[in-house]
């Protein structure tokens, strides 16, 4: 017998439901890894078209053999005075360089990628923009990401 | 974006100022300093700062064993506004 007395009830509040778990193993030292950065933060060159503010789900190849002072941020959803200040504040870049060269790590992508996050066409995101990034890492051998976002 | 590159393969590690919004958004791997958003990785110029901040992202990529972790990062900076 059914202790439920009326059927169908549902709680007004929306709940998110957290996706299933992904998990890609690590299978090298840190000191063998190539490492590329992925950021949210809206960063690229300034000889690329700036992101749309109002939402973009587009991304940019960002050569990291570019100069602080040859990147920049278009992303209309946070506070850029820090990373105007300085790009390494979500786009750390410079400091592996140096662990890098501290032999930390084995070495730093020759290509970063940039994309506004927080908002804009989710579809898109997940079903052509991230697969798209993930592509192209996966021809640079990269080894990992590291991401800045959220 | 960091499920899609951990689906094709590629480990991933976040930096986040949001932990409970990467955490609804299914991250595997993130670390959580205490910064504002937009110094994810650090104060500005703070050389010492973010240096510490990548280096223990990057050590825990290799150590953390399980998805799902958000580990906070004794790294603190509060933006001037």
């Amino acid at each position: 017998m059914s202790l439920t007395v009326v059927k169908g009830l549902q709680s007004e509040i929306y709940v998110p439901v957290t996706p299933a778990p992904v998990w890609a193993p690590v299978t090298k030292k840190l000191s063998e890894m190539t490492i590329a950065i992925a950021t949210a933060a809206g960063v690229h060159q300034k000889d690329q078209e700036r992101f749309n503010l109002a939402g973009d789900f587009g991304w940019r190849k960002v050569d990291d053999s570019y100069a602080p002072d040859q990147l920049m941020v278009s992303h209309g959803g946070y506070d850029n005075s820090d990373v105007n200040r300085d790009i390494n504040a979500m786009f750390p870049y410079e400091r592996l360089h140096e662990l890098a060269k501290a032999g930390v790590i084995g070495g730093v992508a020759k290509f970063h990628a940039g994309f506004m996050g927080g908002g804009g066409n989710i579809q898109k995101f997940t079903e052509e923009t991230g697969p798209a990034i993930a592509k192209f890492f996966v021809e640079q051998g990269v080894d990992a990401v590291l991401m800045t976002a959220g | 974006m960091q499920r899609a590159i951990e689906q094709a393969g590629i480990p991933t590690i976040i930096i986040a100022a949001l932990p409970p919004v990467v955490r609804q958004a299914g991250t595997p791997r993130a670390v959580a300093p205490m910064v504002p958003m937009g110094a994810n990785a650090g104060e500005p110029h703070n050389i010492e700062m973010q240096t510490g901040i990548v280096t223990d992202t990057l050590k825990l990529l290799e150590e953390l064993e399980a998805p799902g972790q958000i580990v906070p990062l004794p790294y603190e900076y509060h933006a001037q506004i």
